[in-house]
């Protein structure tokens, strides 16, 4: 009995999250939640309400008495505008996407949102999740006239791009009774990097520069010259002789940095299947970024030339995930 | 120690244990001790599990503290149907409810058995002195289901009180509108169970002391409007219930009333009045000796003319009633109503008074009018004295009372009185019900106390009929004329002597009195005739269902498009400045050209946009351009500036 009504709610649900899609469409960021697309019924709480109302009121006419019955209709009422006051709280929300922050697969991708309203009331119970009442719902509430965000958690299962479908913002505020909802079909997508493989197979050296050979590059080993301070030098390098002489603020700047440098190669890998071989250059990737090395990265079709950094890294790691994606994943 | 595993604190749970107590309040005196207790520790252990972190209570416990508790109440009760039974049960549930609250729902369902307290006190009791007690503990119960759902556990007890506060000022007015224009049907739809609590009246059983006691309480009985005159005080009669059968100590209603209904006919004016009484929990309708005409569907009379209604009185009831001072009841006897009238104890009991009754009647030669009076006159002549607090009095009550302790109230009186006159072969009967009143100026009608309780007997006389005795009168013409105060003895314990010593406390008790009839009247007895005159007042023709539902319908419309227009504006974006709304005139225009902002595209690079697509506009656009970054983002904006803005938008011509 029990499965076959879960089946049943899980039916209905079905068909109203498709019938609630075409009748919105897809949605472009940032989304305004208007009121024509804010739904509202009462919760399991509203139901029980309901029902004790409903004995009140026949109690009441039964025994003929009339503050049975006027406290009836205060409670009646009470629910009422508690439904108004559910509806009101969200409607006029504002969400835009902060960031949508990476993962490897096997583990999350994140995206932040920011909601905002511009009211001078308060909102307060909003919650945001993918399904009601699931533990992973994240409640938030927005002050008068100002913003907060929440952020809502997918898991990597697949390399590429994790779609951010279809999300639910809610609250049953200010009692409960009543449960307003509105679905948002936002076009926010997530980047899952490859799992990164064991570490077994040392990466390949390809060459060591010294020296200036890297042009244009900042390095710590010889002493170059002076340049103004700029907020951000680290104090260690700041020139204080020349501080103390009274030339003002000068950081100083050493180039000729000993740079390894490797490249890794989707071909050098032949003999293991794609997946892997891609897990394989992750893990390099983050060894390589984590030792202060440099790695340029070859893929078939994709060349990225060497380089240092976060962003290198995540550029790097970006190719890796999206090599020769499927488009249609994405759907 | 805070146990792992073991919940947080639980949001709202002091205010759900305040409302709780609140709505248990007004239930402590009906309810066993020992489920007030249970209730009381309970919620002082959940507290203190709250405070600690303790586990909670395992299921096989809560299975069992609800299985015994149903029991027991079953014990109590011999049902779990009723006001009494199911309040206990109520109150049981929640404390079992509380053994295992861990969340907010569990709370909430806390919330909903407070607010089903509540309704069972009204059901018990609707006076206007609850009336702040009940919103109050309303209010407080919708703070405690707001505190439970507040999000975050930081939101300050002021937010959360005015927010409520809020809610029900805005649910107030719709409340109003159904509690006028509900349509009230006629009840009851199913059977109310009979089995009422014990309320403060007469009863169909009269023991010497119990009348006394009664009168020892100040509660209202009734409340009477005449339309016409006042009668005066000795003619204020208020029949009742009457006892026809005598065991030797008390008088009953007979259980069977197999009797034929007597003739009636009455002489002069009738009195026009109606009577409003107080919930008594029985069926009679006391009127004024005798009536003769009532509502006909309302009510019937019982072959001793007592008049009844269809069900027990559970609520405040009002009737319209005609009464004559003049008249003939029953010119002929039924001998079964002889021979029930005459009965007496055979077992030897109050041997004196029946030897004084045969003694009279041979005396008088079974004259009854001679019997009565020489038996009136033996009251008023020998030294009895009329008292709220008589002597006990043993087995034979009456013998005792008439030969011995000569100390009695109305009841000694008039249960001495019925059995000599038994014994003189007269055939009478004891009639309950109250004597007198005090008139009430500020309401203009007659209020009847308890304390107003009274007993009297009534003889059949031939060729008169039923006629009224009142042996209280020849020993205490006051109580008839005055009332109980003049009557009795100082330190008798008489309800009322502040209202009697002091003036200004009078004037409060009967303002209080007549606000409490207007309430009667407005409120608790508002029903589908008071609906139809209020439509009539509001201009409505010819009332009926349809227009109630018609004016239900169209104010709760009225009541929601109000209510949300009032949200949308309590949710309303501030409005924009002066550049903005500006620059949304020039976007207004521009449309027209095909021309629309992208969703990132600031203002100035919009229009500087609108400038290469429309040169024809490039110089007044350009002019708006830097006049709204100068006010926008110039070191200091002027006035005139924005003059400026607005000539040059509204002369801009696309």
């Amino acid at each position: 009995m029990r499965r076959w009504l879960r089946y049943l709610r899980a039916r209905i649900e079905r068909r109203a999250g498709a019938w609630i899609r075409r009748r919105q469409g897809a949605d472009t960021d940032p989304v305004e939640l208007r009121r024509q697309r804010i739904y509202i019924l009462p919760t399991r709480l509203g139901v029980a309400y309901g029902a004790m109302l409903c004995a009140m009121l026949l109690g009441g006419m039964n025994y003929n008495n009339n503050l049975g019955l006027g406290l009836t209709f205060l409670l009646v009422s009470l629910g009422l505008v508690t439904m108004h006051h559910a509806h009101g709280t969200l409607a006029g929300v504002r969400l835009r996407l902060l960031e949508a922050v990476p993962g490897f697969v096997g583990g999350e991708v994140r995206f932040r949102l920011l909601l905002e309203h511009s009211s001078n009331v308060a909102r307060p119970a909003l919650e945001i999740g993918f399904a009601r009442a699931e533990s992973g719902n994240v409640t938030t509430d927005l002050p008068p006239r100002g913003s907060s965000d929440a952020t809502l958690v997918l898991p990597a299962q697949r390399r590429g791009r994790v779609a951010l479908e279809r999300f639910i913002v809610s609250t049953s505020h200010p009692f409960g009774l009543f449960r307003a909802w509105a679905v948002v079909h936002p076009a926010y997508s997530a980047i899952a990097w490859p799992r990164p493989a064991e570490r077994a197979m040392p990466p390949p050296l390809i060459a060591t520069d010294t020296g200036g050979a890297q042009t244009g590059a900042i390095g710590a080993e010889d002493f170059a010259g002076l340049r103004p301070f700029q907020a951000g030098d680290s104090l260690r390098r700041v020139a204080w002789k020349a501080y103390a002489r009274g030339q003002g603020l000068y950081t100083k700047q050493f180039a000729g940095t000993d740079v390894v440098s490797h490249v890794f190669d989707y071909e050098s890998l032949a003999g293991l299947p794609a997946e892997s071989r891609l897990e394989q250059l992750c893990r390099w990737v983050l060894d390589a970024q984590e030792r202060g090395e440099a790695f340029a990265l070859r893929l078939p079709g994709t060349s990225i030339d060497t380089n240092v950094g976060p962003a290198h890294r995540e550029r790097c790691l970006n190719a890796l995930a999206l090599f020769e994606v499927r488009e249609a994943a994405r759907a | 120690m805070r146990e792992p595993n073991a919940p947080s604190r639980l949001r709202g749970l002091a205010w759900v244990l305040a409302a709780l107590a609140a709505a248990v309040g007004p239930h402590v005196p009906h309810l066993p001790a020992w489920v007030t207790l249970l209730l009381l520790a309970v919620c002082a252990w959940r507290w203190t599990a709250d405070l600690r972190g303790t586990r909670l209570a395992p299921l096989p416990l809560r299975v069992v503290v609800v299985l015994v508790s149903t029991v027991a109440i079953f014990g109590t009760y011999r049902t779990l149907n009723g006001i009494e039974a199911g309040t206990a049960f109520l109150v049981l549930m929640a404390a079992a409810k509380l053994l295992e609250t861990r969340t907010s729902r569990d709370l909430t369902v806390i919330v909903f058995i407070g607010w089903f307290l509540l309704y069972a006190a009204l059901l018990r009791e609707q006076s206007l002195s609850q009336l702040p007690w009940l919103l109050g503990s309303t209010f407080l119960t919708a703070v405690a289901l707001m505190r439970v759902h507040a999000s975050s556990a930081q939101a300050p007890a002021g937010h959360i009180v005015r927010r409520t506060l809020r809610l029900l000022l805005l649910a107030a007015p719709l409340a109003l509108l159904l509690f006028l224009l509900f349509p009230r049907l006629p009840g009851p739809f199913w059977g109310i169970d009979s089995r009422t609590e014990a309320r403060t009246g007469l009863d169909d059983e009269m023991t010497p002391g119990d009348v006394s006691d009664l009168s020892a309480s100040g509660e209202v009985a009734f409340r009477v409007r005449f339309f016409g005159a006042t009668p005066p005080p000795e003619q204020r009669y208020w029949r009742g219930p009457v006892l026809h059968e005598f065991d030797g100590r008390s008088w009953r209603r007979p259980s069977a009333q197999a009797f034929p209904q007597p003739q009636v006919t009455f002489r002069g004016p009738g009195i026009r009045y109606r009577i409003t009484l107080q919930p008594h929990a029985r069926r009679w309708v006391l009127a004024l000796d005798l009536p003769a005409t009532w509502p006909e569907r309302e009510i019937t009379q019982s072959f001793d003319l007592t008049l009844l209604s269809a069900r027990p009185i559970n609520n405040v009831a009002a009737f319209d009633l005609t009464s004559h001072m003049d008249f003939t009841a029953g010119a002929s006897l039924a001998a079964s109503m002889r021979r029930k009238d005459l009965a007496l104890p055979l077992d030897g009991t109050n041997a004196r008074s029946v030897a004084l009754g045969r003694e009279l009647a041979t005396r008088h030669a079974g004259n009854p009018r001679a019997i009565v009076g020489e038996l009136l006159t033996m009251f008023r002549q020998q030294p009895f004295v009329y008292t709220m607090q008589p002597p006990l009095l043993a087995d034979n009550a009456v013998d005792e009372f008439l030969f011995d302790t000569r100390k009695g109230f109305c009841e000694h009186y008039a249960s001495a009185f019925t059995v000599v006159m038994r014994a003189a072969g007269v055939p009478a009967r004891v009639v309950t019900g109250y004597q007198g009143g005090e008139f009430n100026p500020f309401g203009g009608y007659l209020i009847v106390r308890q304390s107003d309780a009274h007993a009297w007997s009534e003889v059949w006389l031939e060729g008169r009929g039923w006629s009224r005795v009142d042996p209280t009168a020849a020993v205490a013409p006051e109580r008839i004329q005055g009332s109980l105060i003049d009557a009795v003895a100082e330190d008798e314990p008489v309800p009322g002597r502040l209202r009697d010593a002091s003036p200004l406390w009078l004037q409060v008790e009967l303002g209080w009195d007549a606000v409490n009839d207007i309430w009667n009247q407005r409120v608790v007895r508002f029903d589908a005739q008071s609906q139809f005159d209020l439509l009539d007042r509001l201009g409505v023709d010819d009332p009926d269902w349809r227009a109630l539902g018609l004016g239900l319908a169209g104010s709760l419309a009225v009541f929601f498009v109000v209510l949300s227009t009032y949200l949308a504006w309590r949710y309303r974006p501030p409005p924009r400045d002066w550049p903005g709304r500006l620059h949304d005139v020039v976007v207004a225009r521009l449309r027209k050209r095909g021309l629309t902002p992208g969703p990132a595209e600031s203002p100035v690079a919009f229009i500087e946009r609108a400038e290469q697509a429309c040169p024809d506009l490039a110089r007044p656009l350009g002019d708006i351009r830097k006049l709204y970054a100068a006010l926008r983002y110039g070191p200091s904006p002027r006035i005139d500036d924005l003059q400026r803005l607005k000539h040059a938008v509204n002369s801009l011509r696309v």
